[in-house]
């Protein structure tokens, strides 16, 4: 087994970064004292996107890669997680214990199940390539919300076909209903 | 408006309040709140969540070789597809083998290792406790005799088995049920070689059928008919015409209906003909004969046309005709098989056909010996024969069968003297007749999940690999004969050390390089044939194979089914349902029936037949057609099996019932026997067929040219009428174009938008179905069994509709079939009435039909003049729900980029819609636009005889523009005013006078 140690830039020199950037308004994940309260579902490992993609600077597209190339964004493998969390063991109590969680299924070769939060109807298809080339690689936030700041995923937009089309109205893009139902 | 309220806003309201009460019982569409989604451990590095990939493989369904691209999504295989690359297909593949897929996700598979215990039945075993067990049985057995009986293996595993059998002290033996021991008995006859020539179709001017069913089920049926038609089809652009096509043979079968001419001469007669039409070629001087020919002066000499007219059953004046027509081409191909090769005298009449060619100079030109076809290289019948005697003996000590079921094929005999075997072991991935007789199953994978190679030909070397991790705890056969031989490694190191490069370093490059070709490719140099030096067997007999005196004895024709071939498709639903494209009869067996033997014995369609033959008794349904000599009953192999999974068993009769089981003089099986027929007091069956009329009525559905019409249209020449449209209905087009016009311009039909085409070349279509089963596997179809289509509520979107040509004593010729699916009309009749816009015209000239919006009225397919929309009258999908199409793990190879439609929704062919935008998808990441061949639907893609194109029919310069433009083009029903969006291309027939009905 090749284990690919490939760190996205962020992680490898967070120090850098920081000092680099001249503003000092980066965005600081809050410390969680009560998850209970937290929005959307609970994940098997408290997985924080806001201080992956909030704090580090994580491009979405770091571990979701194939969203500007398919239909499906992906669910980043088990690899990629290790790759930096071989290293990155975390700070605080409460980190280490989330992060030992995908060391020890690294180990034991399961991978976590995670609950899915955003899901479409099986006759709707959603290709994610089409609209990342159209609104940019940041674009994710048009849809999914502001995840960059949410400790826990949960879902902000209805996903239905209404707020499909208005938005598909307000681009002038096509309201072909072949487009997206086959 | 100020109008009244209307259906469509009656219905809206309707709807509303159907809506409100949803919501209270809270059974709404929306995300299931706990699906799961579990990642990969490690991603694959050649996968892409959400695309596709392809790997190259090769088919095993057939010993043929066809190269196949297999697209893999997410670690499920979903679909097959010819490869490009492979010589022997050129990305085209049948029926059978888009159906592959089936086996390898077949619910009825044996999914771990079974023993038979002390009560008979069958016990779950591990492997290692199979293995020990077995290579204690091989001890045992050593010196009282151990046979390993495989099907048509030209491959490394072949080689594997042998050498573990010397090691072993055991002997491998091969079987086919329909063995090819006539084609090289009558070659050994007229050439002094039992080689197998490949046979060069494409180049052919004048094609010769003596019931060689070469686009169905002879030797390599794929590469055939693509040749085939390249010869065969009519291009108004070409100045050389059509090849003819003329059967011999005492049925039409899929090949035979697509012949210019049929002559339904005697069985057994065919060689005989063959030698009359070469002793004209040769009294009349009508071709350069090669020199040595003189030699079969004295041998033609009793088969002047006028001495043998009388026998054959054909008119001397047809054979001189053919005999001219044949020499003059200067280009014949002769080919014998099938039928005609089938009876007594089989291997006399293959050494009269190869004389027909020889004196015409076909052989080295276009038979081709030298790159010998290997497919037919089991072992004779005869030899089997003797094998069932040693068996029967109790000289076999030890059996393995693997890749084939000689229990189902060789019912009886086959089956008696496996009782007197010590110990049997079955490699069958399925239960089947065999396997259930045996005392030990060691599942093998299915070939998509494991290494080989094979060469069905001299100078090609097909490649196996697994394209997907193996369904159930299987193992490859290969390993376990290396294990029970006490060698290391895997069958994957031992095929790639046989078949890899002698220099190890560039291995890696070397695999890489031919597995994604998919095989190695050469050619290999023709080798030229002479006479034999003794010709004195080659004249047929013309003795008639007769049964016991006293009875009135029919000639029973026992046919290979061109789906289910020997039976082993019965177990895959996708060729269950495929109707037969003679008959169109799906899901059972049937007898054909002349209709005037029918009104002789007062038989009406789906009576019970009681075949009786020396050998054996069945009961067969009556199909009524003029397909078939009087004098002549033909039945089809396939179906009657007794065990081999839920889709076979216990349905219809086994046709191989009535068969013998001793050897012909030439030591193959004779399918031609003499059987005793009695109509049965029964009740008579209603036939799972979908055939609605067999005659065209002059509707002009299907339109046919005679050949010297076709040579003689130009370039904007429309030959076929189109009705004009009727006064009544000049205000209801009228209104539609304007509304069409103002639909242009708004929104989304605004701008320059593709129209989506197909043209389908009636001379190039075959009729062999491979598009019908494509379809189903592209577009996630349900399958809905024997009753439901007895109910004519099959699903196909594309179907292949058979239509008779007859000449003016209204005999039949040969058929027209016709590839009909949703026409994608520019003025559709569907789309105005559906109340909830569910059908509807979409800016790319589809007519879209949007399954979440359809609530199941079936406005649409009432008002469908093509009959090509179908409705889900029950949950196909449902989990163990009476009609469940997709039993676990069959739903593996559903297509995720199709919706499977529910109980209550209309659906119908949108030309591979998700192909369209799967192509959109990928130009537009490209900054791109789409590219005429960017897009290719399922049928296209399959269809060996290249007959479809789809394309933009608005770009001037694709294909399928060109070709709707051709004179021969014609739309169906066009009188309708339907605009379709598919222009079919007149079927050519080369014949003076041609008619249909």
């Amino acid at each position: 087994m090749v284990l690919i140690l490939a760190l996205p830039p962020a992680a490898l020199s967070g120090q850098q970064a920081q000092s680099a950037s001249s503003q000092s308004s980066r965005y600081q994940a809050p410390v969680i004292s009560d998850t209970g309260a937290l929005k959307g579902p609970r994940q098997p490992i408290f997985f924080r996107h806001d201080i992956h993609a909030g704090q580090d600077q994580i491009p979405c597209m770091y571990c979701h890669y194939s969203a500007s190339i398919s239909s499906e964004p992906g669910i980043p493998s088990l690899q990629t997680c290790i790759g930096c969390h071989q290293l990155i063991g975390g700070t605080t109590p409460a980190h280490q214990a989330e992060i030992k969680k995908v060391r020890d299924a690294w180990r034991e070769r399961k991978p976590p199940e995670w609950i899915r939060v955003h899901a479409l109807p099986g006759f709707v298809r959603f290709p994610h390539m089409r609209h990342i080339k159209a609104l940019g690689t940041t674009a994710c936030v048009t849809c999914h919300g502001d995840v960059q700041k949410m400790a826990q995923v949960a879902q902000v937009s209805t996903l239905r076909m209404g707020w499909c089309v208005s938005c598909h109205v307000k681009n002038n893009v096509t309201r072909d209903c072949s487009v997206c139902h086959y | 408006m100020t109008d009244s309220i209307d259906r469509r806003r009656f219905l809206k309201v309707l709807g509303v309040t159907s809506a409100g009460a949803a919501a209270v019982t809270a059974c709404g569409i929306g995300p299931e709140p706990t699906e799961r989604l579990i990642p990969y451990l490690v991603q694959p590095e050649d996968q892409i969540p959400g695309t596709a990939t392809y790997y190259a493989t090769t088919c095993r369904e057939c010993a043929a070789g066809c190269g196949v691209r297999v697209r893999v999504r997410e670690g499920r295989a979903v679909k097959l597809e010819g490869n490009p690359d492979s010589p022997i297909n050129r990305g085209r593949l049948c029926a059978r083998g888009q159906a592959a897929l089936q086996g390898l996700y077949n619910p009825d598979r044996i999914s771990h290792p079974l023993v038979r215990n002390a009560s008979g039945t069958f016990e779950a075993i591990d492997w290692d406790g199979a293995l020990l067990r077995l290579s204690a049985k091989v001890r045992e057995a050593r010196g009282k005799g151990i046979v390993f009986l495989t099907g048509a293996e030209q491959s490394t595993f072949g080689d594997l088995v042998d050498e573990w059998m010397k090691q072993v002290g055991g002997r491998r033996m091969s079987y086919e049920a329909f063995g090819f021991e006539a084609l090289r008995a009558g070659n050994r006859m007229a050439f002094g070689t039992a080689t197998l020539p490949s046979y060069d179709f494409a180049n052919a001017k004048y094609v010769l059928s003596f019931g060689a069913d070469f686009l169905d089920t002879w030797l390599s049926p794929v590469e055939f008919q693509n040749g085939f038609s390249r010869a065969h089809a009519f291009d108004a652009g070409r100045p050389a015409s059509m090849a003819k096509f003329v059967y011999v043979g005492p049925r039409l079968s899929l090949t035979g209906m697509n012949a210019d001419e049929w002559i339904a001469a005697r069985p057994g007669t065919e060689g005989t003909l063959a030698l009359a039409m070469a002793q004209v070629i040769m009294s009349q001087h009508l071709a350069r004969v090669p020199a040595d020919a003189s030699r079969l002066v004295s041998v033609l000499g009793a088969h002047r046309p006028s001495a043998v007219a009388q026998a054959i059953g054909i008119d001397e004046a047809t054979i001189v005709r053919l005999a001219r027509e044949f020499a003059r081409s200067g280009g014949g191909l002769a080919v014998a098989g099938g039928m005609a090769t089938q009876g007594a005298n089989g291997a006399a009449t293959v050494a009269a056909v190869n004389i027909l060619n020889y004196v015409v100079g076909a052989v080295g030109t276009l038979v081709k010996f030298g790159a010998d076809l290997a497919i037919g290289s089991t072992n004779s019948f005869a030899e089997l024969a003797t094998l069932m005697s040693d068996m029967a003996a109790g000289r076999v000590a030890l059996l393995f069968v693997h890749g084939t079921n000689p229990a189902h094929s060789l019912p009886g005999a086959f089956q008696q003297a496996l009782g007197k075997v010590a110990y049997k072991v079955s490699f069958s991935s399925y239960l089947d007749e065999t396997a259930a007789a045996c005392d030990l199953i060691l599942p093998d994978h299915h070939p998509l999940e494991q290494w080989g190679a094979s060469r069905p030909r001299a100078g090609i070397t097909a490649l196996q690999q697994p394209v997907v991790q193996p369904v159930f705890d299987t193992r490859p056969t290969g390993d376990v004969i290396l294990k029970l031989a006490g060698k290391a490694g895997t069958f994957e190191e031992y095929f790639k050390g046989k078949v890899g490069p002698r220099v190890q370093n560039n291995a890696d490059q070397f695999w890489l390089e031919k597995l994604a070709l998919g095989g190695i490719y050469g050619t290999a140099p023709t080798r030229a044939v002479r006479l034999a030096t003794d010709l004195s067997a080659v004249a047929p007999s013309l003795e008639k194979t007769s049964g016991p005196a006293g009875v009135e004895e029919q000639t029973v024709v026992v046919f290979p089914h061109p789906a289910l071939h020997d039976g082993r498709g019965a177990n895959k639903p996708w060729l269950q349902e495929l109707p037969d494209p003679v008959s169109k009869i799906a899901w059972h067996s049937w007898v054909e029936v002349h209709p005037d033997t029918a009104a002789k014995w007062g038989l009406a369609t789906g009576d019970f037949l009681l075949l009786k033959s020396p050998f054996g008794a069945q009961k067969f349904p009556t199909w009524i057609t003029p397909s078939v000599r009087p004098d002549v009953l033909a039945v089809p192999t396939g179906q009657g099996h007794t065990a081999y999974g839920r889709y076979a068993k216990d349905r219809s009769a086994n046709a191989f019932e009535l068969l013998g089981a001793q050897a012909t003089a030439y030591g193959g099986r004779a399918f031609i026997v003499s059987a005793s027929a009695t109509k049965t007091a029964e009740h008579q069956r209603k036939l799972a067929t979908i055939e609605g009329n067999a005659r065209d009525l002059g509707m002009g559905t299907t339109e046919v040219l005679p050949l010297a019409r076709a040579k003689a249209l130009r370039p904007g020449d429309h030959p076929f009428h189109f009705e004009e449209t009727p006064e009544y209905a000049k205000d209801a087009v009228e209104w539609w174009a304007e509304r069409q016009h103002e639909q242009a311009e708004i929104g989304n039909y605004k701008g320059e938008q593709p129209r989506w085409g197909l043209a389908i070349d009636l001379s190039k279509c075959t009729g062999c179905s491979a598009c019908v089963t494509a379809c189903y596997a592209e577009n996630n179809i349900p399958t809905v069994g024997e009753e439901l289509t007895e109910r004519r509520r099959e699903m196909a979107w594309l179907r292949l509709e058979r239509y008779w040509r007859v000449d003016e004593h209204d005999n039949v010729q040969g058929a027209v079939s016709q590839p009909m699916l949703c026409q994608q009309c520019g003025n559709a009749p569907c789309e105005p009435v559906c109340p909830v816009f569910a059908a509807y015209h979409t800016p790319d000239g589809l007519n879209g039909q949007v399954y979440n919006r359809c609530v199941g009225t079936r406005y649409c397919s009432n008002n469908c003049p093509y009959k090509v929309r179908y409705f889900n009258w029950y949950n196909y999908a449902e989990r163990d729900g009476k009609y469940e199409a997709f039993p676990e793990p069959l739903s593996m190879l559903l297509n995720p980029d199709v919706t499977v439609r529910e109980k209550g929704v209309m659906e119908k062919c949108t030309f591979c819609v998700q192909r369209i935008r799967g192509a959109q998808n990928q130009a537009r990441l490209e900054n791109r636009n789409v590219r005429d061949g960017d897009i290719v639907t399922a049928c296209q893609q399959t269809c060996p005889s290249e007959a479809i194109v789809f394309g933009d029919l608005n770009d001037r310069h694709s294909r399928v523009f060109e070709l709707a433009g051709n004179p021969r083009g014609y739309h169906v029903l066009a009188g309708l005013n339907t605009k379709p969006a598919i222009t079919y291309l007149a079927r050519v027939v080369a014949q003076d006078t041609t008619s249909h009905g």
